[in-house]
């Protein structure tokens, strides 16, 4: 679409983490993102949903450890040295909640533009419609920008 | 430091004042005579009127006079404080605090109809009262308020000053009761070189030309009376000095003169005869010997008890510090206690003497800073029983049940995060005793007993719990007709065996209500479920127990607090839990025997049968279990249940972080912790195992009958 202002700062541009899960590249708003830390060992929570399995300690709190790759449906790998776990801050019914996102691999931060939204296709797809906020083109490549609060809850 | 907001320290201060105004003001109604509680009310509208103008609340500081004017003749002692006064007092107080609170919520209209109302009461007896007034005056001290003024004596205590008091300000208060001749004394002031330019040297001789009552010049020093010497002499009306602006006001004294009556004749004649010296040199003296007709008598009513609550309130030294600050202190106490338990193991693991030593000092020294901090965040329950007094007094009023309610261990200390959470379940658990409980007065005089029921509200310690039991000496609860509104609701089969107590249980039912109407109190059938929700987010239970015609007592256990707790930390497979402590009971091996008879999950413990659970089933533990399987024997109230773990590992000071919301649908533990590694580990909730445990064995129960 708008190719030629890709890169370029503008003021609908948006500051995300570039982070990978499985073959997918996923960009997390930055301003949800608290702190990437190393994998720490996680506590498993019997009884609780799937995607949140299991709680870990960051900084003296104890917080749910989400497994995105769950919700999407990817296969879950073991940790490798890429592997890192992302603290975002996200509102739920109204009030603060940090969760740690595992991540396969964490890139970069960067911005993509808003205006290179593509329209999320409504074939050809086996995730869930309402977990993807929009899909962007960055570096001739697709990222899905996932909507956090819908996933995880 | 945040600064912090004056408007929001006044209502923080208008708040606690409204805590003793009504406390002063329900206690007046039953001690009509005690006429500290009357001043003690009437300090709480002093300064609210006082505060309340200088932050602006104008609206607030004008209702309040009007409401202070009205209340004055109380205080006077000319007319009692009946109840239906006090109902209209405690309306008022209740319209200045939404003035303060949500001004836009309320209406003057409201306001005016209570001031009606209130000076309804007051004036009811108005015409007698003038007739009264005289009849008593003879009798009075002579110079209580027939004199033609007051001879003051004022002396400060040096640091007045540096307390924010003027005393400038005072005698200008002064000076508004009538025409006042000030005279400074200068004696007490040092040399230069020895004053200190913060204290107070100078003290007043007043002479205040008007015959006000003495009440009203000890109003002017309401404030400060603990911290000056206050001496009243009457002054007779012909020893004004005279000065331009009381002209005016010796025009009118020849009238009390001729006004006094048989008693004070003596002390007239005797001062009359004085008169003309008196004119002359205005010297002290005559007036010194009035003095000490009066002066006794007045030390004796006022002093010594103003004396003695001045001493209380200087015992207790206190700060006010802002709640946010006392929590985060108990986050970072938490904090040094998981850093502590982290060292003691790295220590316990090496072989170094002086860092075992070093990790014991501070394990010994964060123990007892955890105590300090969770001592510092004690608060007597006696502010939260306050409240109630009101909410008994409205109901028994609303319902015409006479009630008296009865408070003891008001100063058994509870975390303060539990008194708040306190504050609903106690309100439905008062309003049920009173509705449901307590019969209607016809009823109970049926049955032989009082008409006035009785509600009894106390809390003492028992071991590392809290017990507060509401009471109350109405009806009971009718079994039966919980029964059958179980069995109406299809909770329970017709005829199905159940003790009283299971019965009781179902009155925590969601939308379980027995009350045949539904009143705007109670009977709904929400409430007892939140009850007994509320109790056990905070780690407690609750119990009922009930005799047919001879009341109810409800008693919650609470844990002292909500932040840290002693737990046992236990190990089933691979992951490590907390079982608090006060919960255990003791813990056994379970045995080949026990563990052969699987489809029967029962433990005998001394030849009691006790269901247990396998903890590594509900956990779904992966890997083979321990050979020697340890149970752990918990117990709520009176039911006992075994959890069976792979290991025990021993006590553990268990700081407690609540799980997030994304973990809201997980019921079987109540929070998590940090453990020395620094790993999460989930503390377990001991109530929800043990309900689990007991549905377990009534499928049991019903799949062996089937």
């Amino acid at each position: 679409m708008n190719d030629g202002l890709a890169g370029e700062h503008q003021a609908d541009a948006m500051q995300v983490v570039m982070i990978g899960l499985g073959d997918e590249k996923f960009a997390l708003d930055a301003g949800l993102v608290r702190e990437i830390i190393d994998p720490v060992p996680a506590t498993k929570v019997a009884g609780a949903r799937s995607f949140v399995p299991s709680v870990i300690n960051v900084r003296g709190n104890v917080i749910p450890l989400a497994d995105l790759r769950i919700r999407f449906g990817m296969p879950q790998l073991d940790n490798s040295a890429d592997t890192r776990i992302v603290v975002i801050e996200l509102q739920l019914d109204g009030e603060p909640v940090l969760v740690g996102v595992t991540a396969d691999k964490v890139y970069e931060v960067t911005e993509i533009s808003q205006s290179d939204v593509q329209q999320t296709p409504r074939v050809g797809m086996h995730w869930k419609p309402e977990f993807i906020r929009f899909i962007a083109k960055w570096r001739e490549e697709f990222v899905i920008v996932p909507n956090m609060e819908r996933i995880l809850n | 430091m945040s600064a912090m907001d004056p408007t929001e320290v006044f209502r923080q201060e208008a708040s606690e004042l409204f805590e003793v105004l009504e406390g002063a003001l329900l206690d007046l109604g039953q001690r009509p005579d005690d006429r500290e509680l009357v001043d003690s009310a009437f300090r709480a509208l002093h300064t609210i009127k006082g505060s309340g103008a200088m932050f602006g609340f104008d609206k607030v500081a004008s209702f309040t006079h009007e409401f202070e004017t009205a209340f004055d003749r109380v205080r006077k002692g000319e007319i009692k404080p009946t109840q239906e006064l006090i109902s209209v007092a405690l309306a008022a107080k209740d319209y200045i605090r939404a003035l303060i609170e949500d001004p836009q919520s309320t209406d003057d209209i409201i306001g005016e109809a209570i001031l009606d109302d209130l000076k309804r009461f007051v004036s009811a007896d108005q015409p007698a009262a003038p007739v009264a007034e005289i009849i008593e005056a003879p009798s009075r001290a002579p110079g209580e308020s027939k004199q033609a003024g007051w001879h003051l004596y004022l002396e400060f205590e040096s640091h007045i000053l540096r307390n924010g008091s003027n005393p400038l300000d005072l005698l200008e208060d002064l000076c508004k009761l009538g025409p006042c001749f000030v005279v400074p004394i200068t004696d007490g002031i040092p040399f230069l070189d020895e004053m200190e330019p913060e204290d107070c040297y100078l003290k007043w001789d007043v002479k205040l030309h008007a015959a006000c009552h003495k009440d009203a010049i000890d109003d002017v020093f309401m404030f400060v009376q603990d911290e000056m010497k206050l001496t009243l002499s009457p002054l007779e009306h012909v020893e004004a000095p005279a000065p331009a602006p009381l002209f005016q006001l010796l025009d009118e004294e020849p009238a009390p003169a001729a006004e006094m009556t048989a008693p004070m004749v003596e002390v007239a004649a005797a001062l009359a005869a004085e008169q003309p010296i008196a004119k002359a040199e205005p010297t002290s003296e005559p007036r010194f010997e009035a003095r000490s007709e009066t002066k006794p008598e007045f030390k004796r009513e006022a002093a010594p008890a103003r004396r003695e609550e001045a001493k209380q309130e200087r015992g207790i030294a206190t700060v006010r510090v802002q709640a946010e600050r006392l929590d985060e202190l108990m986050d970072r106490v938490g904090e040094l206690v998981i850093a502590q338990a982290r060292l003691t193991q790295l220590a316990a693991s090496g072989s170094d003497l002086s860092i075992k030593m070093i990790a014991e000092e501070i394990e010994r020294l964060a123990s007892s800073l955890r105590d300090t901090t969770m001592g510092a965040r004690m608060v007597p329950i006696g502010s939260l029983f306050g409240r109630f007094r009101r909410l008994v007094h409205d109901l028994s009023r609303d319902l015409s049940k006479p009630v008296e309610f009865v408070t003891t261990g008001e100063d058994t200390e509870l975390d303060k995060t539990m008194i708040e959470c306190l504050a609903d379940p106690l309100v439905h658990l008062i309003r049920n005793a009173i509705d449901h409980g307590i019969e209607d007065t016809a009823t109970r005089a049926a049955n032989g007993k009082t008409a006035q029921g009785r509600i009894e509200l106390a809390a003492v310690h028992s071991g590392a719990q809290v017990l507060v039991t509401v009471k109350d000496n109405g009806g009971g609860l009718i079994t039966a007709r919980i029964r059958a509104k179980a069995e109406e609701q299809g909770l329970i089969a017709a005829g199905a065996v159940l003790t009283d107590h299971e019965i009781h249980q179902f009155l925590f039912h969601p939308g379980f209500s027995t009350a045949q109407t539904i009143s705007a109190l109670s009977g709904r059938g929400v409430g007892m479920d939140v009850v007994k929700r509320t109790i056990e987010n905070m780690r407690g239970s609750i119990d009922l127990s009930t005799r047919p015609g001879e009341g109810t007592t409800v008693t919650l256990r609470l844990p002292l607090t909500l932040a840290i707790i002693e737990g046992l930390l236990i190990r089933v497979g691979e992951g490590r839990y907390i079982i608090p402590l006060p919960a255990v009971e003791e813990c056994v091996e379970l045995t080949a025997e026990d563990e052969r008879s699987r489809g029967r999950n029962f433990l005998n413990v001394r030849g009691n049968l006790v269901p247990f659970l396998r903890l590594r089933d509900i956990m779904s533990s992966s890997g083979s279990p321990d050979r020697h399987q340890k149970t752990i024997i918990i117990s709520t109230g009176e039911t006992r249940v075994g959890l069976v773990a792979d290991q025990i590992i021993g006590n553990h000071q268990t700081v407690i972080k609540s799980l997030s919301k994304l973990h809201s649908d997980v019921t079987i533990f109540s929070g998590a912790t940090i453990l020395g590694d620094g790993t999460a580990a989930l503390i377990l909730d001991v109530a929800q195992l043990v309900t689990l445990a007991q549905s377990k064995v009534e499928k049991q129960h019903i799949s062996e009958a089937a």
